[in-house]
């Protein structure tokens, strides 16, 4: 997912690939909130930006996942805890985690038995292939992920072919065979994703965001206002599966409500008019003493593995010069960013975070760009390069702090020798548009919070493969054949074998900082804050999904 | 809206008016008189005035007192207060506020620019906008408002009509609607290119929408004064249509165009600090008051400054311009007053 979503998983890839040959065991019950909490009862979540889909196979913001997650089960997920336990993958509609080759390029998996969707449709095994079919076809952010490894998703993606032909379904047994074109230690997490929770098979191909599909899970979406509200209402046949580990969930319904201004979403869940701020917002600096004072019971501060940065664009000047790129990230000056960002931000120059194998940083790397800003430099830099008063359109989101980003770089970029002028637009459509081809942006904001807990999660925003028309999550377009040779030859190591190969992800990272295709600034922390109805202690944070709606309970 | 309905034939002396001034006098300097004698529009015109050399004066302002641009940032500074070095921003994102002195005289805001600076510049954009839309406004609909009038038949009803389907939509919406999708895109008009975050972007979008209130009430005194016999004298001496609306027509519009010019650049000021606060209008990071009020909605409660300055300033210019608006108009209609007193007088009733 991008921006905002993702999240965790990767540790469950060690631990799913541990766990592949033992068939997944799991607890013997149903995951359960903790807590003297009680059943049913209505909540409000806040949002200050509305989710870019509410569409399974369309949906790649964290805003998107929260609701999604909980909403359609994959064969696979991951287990509903806070910190790394959550990055742990279980088994979801599949019997036990996948079954994987000695090549590491077939995965076998088989349905649980007597799934229905939440219109009381029969689950099928066929139901999967027509949903990662879906997701290609509607044409999902993510979508690479299949057709680069999934074989023959390329070709039906091409249009060269009417259906995958890796997926091998058997509606009678539940078997479920996929055939990799080349193997991926991070597949399974990649059938983790919500763009894999099943929908029914002839569910239309095109965005239903605002009537979205019957799916398999602890809650369903309902009642979509575009951008404005939706509810998220507990599916009633979900308890009977008896799925272990998956929450089936305490509150009866959870109504989202989108308000785009931050301080009064933070002020009203304050009051304890509103439930929950969400996590994917920043707490406004002005209310930041009153909440740490007035509700220190309910509010926490907490580390995500994330990269903020602002994309170059490698293909369009000034930023196919490698001076002007090395002259951005001298010019930059992190400290700033992070005061901007209210200390909600963790200064780096590195785009693999703390928390991820294969970070520099970790790695005792020294940031090839200095501590401290030199603006003196990045002026020579933009000289050599040629691209001195070249016009730069920075591309922005309205939510802040993000536009404050925007904002300061806009004017480090008018500092250095460009001629940069803003461009600010709806936080909603920001990711589509900024990834549309037509579009085709110099420079602006990003970020990428995990998908999973993998240094290939993080990458597949530098490999070339990835970039596509529309919804392109690659906003530098970088294809560096160097980058390219090297994730080829990372890309299959399994999870259980990712520290073997640290070294070589923090020396791609290193590259990749030399050659400045973006300017990374940090990673950010995100609020944990609920009212005082909501039952903190037991709420789950998860690393990658955020607030866990579905382990929430009133006290 | 106010309008005016007497009407002075071009070349003809003034006759004795409500106020008893005698004949012989041209109606404008005649208006000059009574409105000299109004302290109060005068004043507020002053104040008006004061607030606009004032923006003109930002350049100087910044490069000489603040030494810092509108759009620079100082987030990682420090400011040297009473003997005691502050940081512009805090590690927790607190700008700081006002200094009193040359460099953030009236404070920063959360990316560390100064306040006053902004608050200068960030007018200039506002009084230009609004006077390029007044400008656009008056001109299209003095043009529109008369050809509706004096064509009357097929032109009348096309004009008309659009003028109708302008006015029904409201004109915040409608605004908005122009401003979120000229903002991505620009103008591209023929020769007309404009970028997205171009001043005249705004501007261009409030003169439009602002066309039908001055169009409609003109279009309705050119109705009357087609059917005056300077009118029939003009066309009987061989005048086109051109010329008659041109040295006809159009002078005896002049009083009622006078009136609206203030109260439209408060309305489009208003319109512009609407939009641009709603993301519509001035396009960040330039500043306009709208664009400042909007900045500093999120930090009210620790740095209440950052909204309130600016919208003070919004206040100010607004009331200024309009009580002169109101001046102007009892100035060169001064049965305009009467009638509103007359119709005050009744709804007390």
């Amino acid at each position: 997912m991008r921006v905002w979503i993702r999240g965790a998983a990767a540790i469950a890839v060690a631990l799913l690939m541990a766990a592949a040959g033992c068939g997944g065991g799991g607890s013997d019950n149903n995951a359960s909130t903790s807590g003297g909490g009680r059943e049913g009862g209505t909540i409000t979540v806040l949002m200050g930006t509305a989710p870019d889909y509410l569409d399974p196979g369309l949906g790649y913001t964290t805003q998107s996942a929260e609701a999604t997650w909980i909403s359609y089960t994959p064969l696979l997920t991951y287990r509903h805890e806070t910190g790394t336990a959550g990055g742990e993958l279980i088994p979801g509609l599949a019997t036990s985690l996948p079954e994987v080759s000695g090549d590491g390029l077939t995965y076998t998996m088989t349905l649980r038995r007597g799934l229905t969707f939440s219109d009381g449709r029969p689950v099928r095994a066929s139901d999967f292939a027509y949903t990662i079919q879906r997701s290609i076809r509607v044409n999902w952010g993510g979508k690479s992920f299949y057709t680069s490894y999934i074989e023959g998703a390329g070709a039906y993606d091409a249009g060269r072919a009417d259906s995958i032909s890796g997926i091998q379904t058997d509606d009678a047994t539940g078997r479920i065979t996929i055939r990799l074109s080349e193997p991926y230690g991070a597949f399974p997490n990649v059938l983790a994703f919500p763009s894999s929770g099943l929908v029914p098979s002839g569910t239309p191909m095109r965005n239903l965001s605002n009537d979205p599909p019957p799916g398999v899970g602890p809650y369903m979406i309902t009642d979509v206002v575009p951008n404005r509200s939706f509810t998220v209402r507990r599916n009633p046949r979900f308890a009977g599966f008896g799925i272990p580990d998956i929450p089936t969930g305490r509150l009866d319904a959870v109504n989202v409500r989108v308000v785009s201004n931050t301080q009064s979403e933070a002020q009203q869940v304050l009051n304890n008019e509103a439930d929950v701020f969400d996590a994917g917002d920043t707490l406004p600096p002005s209310l930041l003493p009153q909440i740490e004072s007035r509700a220190s019971d309910r509010f926490a501060r907490v580390a995500i593995p994330s990269t903020f940065y602002f994309f170059l664009n490698t293909t369009k000047p000034p930023f196919n010069r490698l001076e002007a790129r090395q002259a951005v990230n001298y010019a930059i000056d992190r400290d700033a960013l992070v005061r901007l960002a209210s200390g909600f931000l963790e200064p780096s120059c590195w785009y693999i975070p703390k928390g991820i194998v294969g970070s520099p940083e970790e790695a005792g790397a020294t940031c090839p760009y200095g501590e401290r800003p030199d603006l003196a430099r990045a002026r020579q830099l933009v000289q050599a390069s040629g691209m001195a008063g070249t016009p730069v359109t920075v591309w922005g989101e309205e939510r802040s702090p993000r536009r404050e980003y925007v904002d300061y770089y806009t004017d480090l970029l008018n500092k250095i020798g460009f001629k940069a002028t803003e461009k600010i637009i709806a936080d909603a459509v920001y990711f589509p548009t900024i990834g549309n081809a037509e579009t085709d942006p110099q420079t602006g904001f990003a970020d990428w919070i995990q998908d999973f807990p993998n240094p290939a999660d993080f990458y597949l925003l530098m490999d070339g493969r990835t970039i596509q028309p529309t919804n392109n999550q690659n906003f530098s377009e970088v294809n560096d054949p160097r980058i390219q040779a090297t994730l080829n030859r990372l890309y299959p190591v399994p999870a259980t074998r990712l520290e073997s190969v640290a070294s070589d992800w923090a020396e791609l990272d290193q590259y990749l900082a030399r050659q400045a295709y973006i300017a990374a600034y940090g990673a950010e922390s995100m609020p944990k804050f609920f009212s005082d109805r909501i039952d903190f202690d037991s709420a789950v944070f998860h690393p990658t999904y955020l607030n866990d709606w579905s382990t929430l309970q009133l006290k | 809206m106010a309008t005016v309905d007497s009407t002075v034939r071009a070349g003809a002396p003034a006759a004795r008016d409500a106020a008893g001034e005698s004949a012989g006098v041209g109606p404008y300097r005649l208006a000059l008189r009574r409105l000299r004698r109004n302290k109060a529009a005068l004043g507020f015109g002053a104040l008006f005035l004061l607030i606009v050399v004032l923006c003109l004066c930002a350049p100087l302002y910044a490069d000489q007192i603040a030494h810092t641009g509108p759009n620079q940032n100082h987030v990682t500074d420090t400011v040297t207060v009473g003997g005691v070095s502050k940081d512009v921003v805090s590690p927790t994102g607190q700008p700081i506020g006002p200094t009193w002195q040359g460099r953030f005289l009236l404070g920063a805001d959360q990316n560390g620019r100064d306040i006053a600076v902004r608050l200068l510049y960030g007018g200039r954009n506002s009084l230009e906008i609004g006077a390029l839309a007044t400008l656009l406004t008056m001109v299209l609909a003095t043009i529109v408002g008369i050809a509706a009038g004096y064509f009357r038949g097929v032109a009348d009803g096309v004009l008309a009509r659009i003028l109708d389907l302008i006015w029904a939509y409201p004109v915040v919406l409608l605004g908005i609607a122009l401003g979120t999708s000229l903002a991505l895109g620009g103008i591209a008009i023929g020769p007309l290119q404009l970028q997205g975050n171009s001043l005249l972007v705004p501007a261009f979008i409030i003169g439009i929408v602002y066309i039908p209130y001055v169009a409609k009430p003109i279009r309705g005194q050119v109705l009357g004064l087609r059917e005056q016999e300077f009118v029939d004298a003009a066309r009987v001496g061989g005048a086109g249509p051109l010329r008659i609306m041109w040295s006809e027509i159009l002078p005896n519009v002049a009083s009622t165009l006078v009136v609206f010019v203030p109260l439209m650049i408060a309305n489009a000021i208003l319109l512009e600090a609407a939009l641009s606060y709603l993301g519509a209008g001035v396009q960040p990071p330039n500043p306009s008051w709208g664009t400042m009020i909007s900045d500093g909605i999120r930090l009210i409660p620790s740095a209440m400054h950052m909204t309130f300055v600016p919208g003070l300033m919004l206040v100010l210019a607004v009331l200024g311009i309009n009580v002169f608006g109101d001046g102007v108009r009892d100035a060169l209609d001064p049965r305009a007053k009467v009638r509103l007193e007359e119709q005050a007088e009744e709804a007390s009733r």
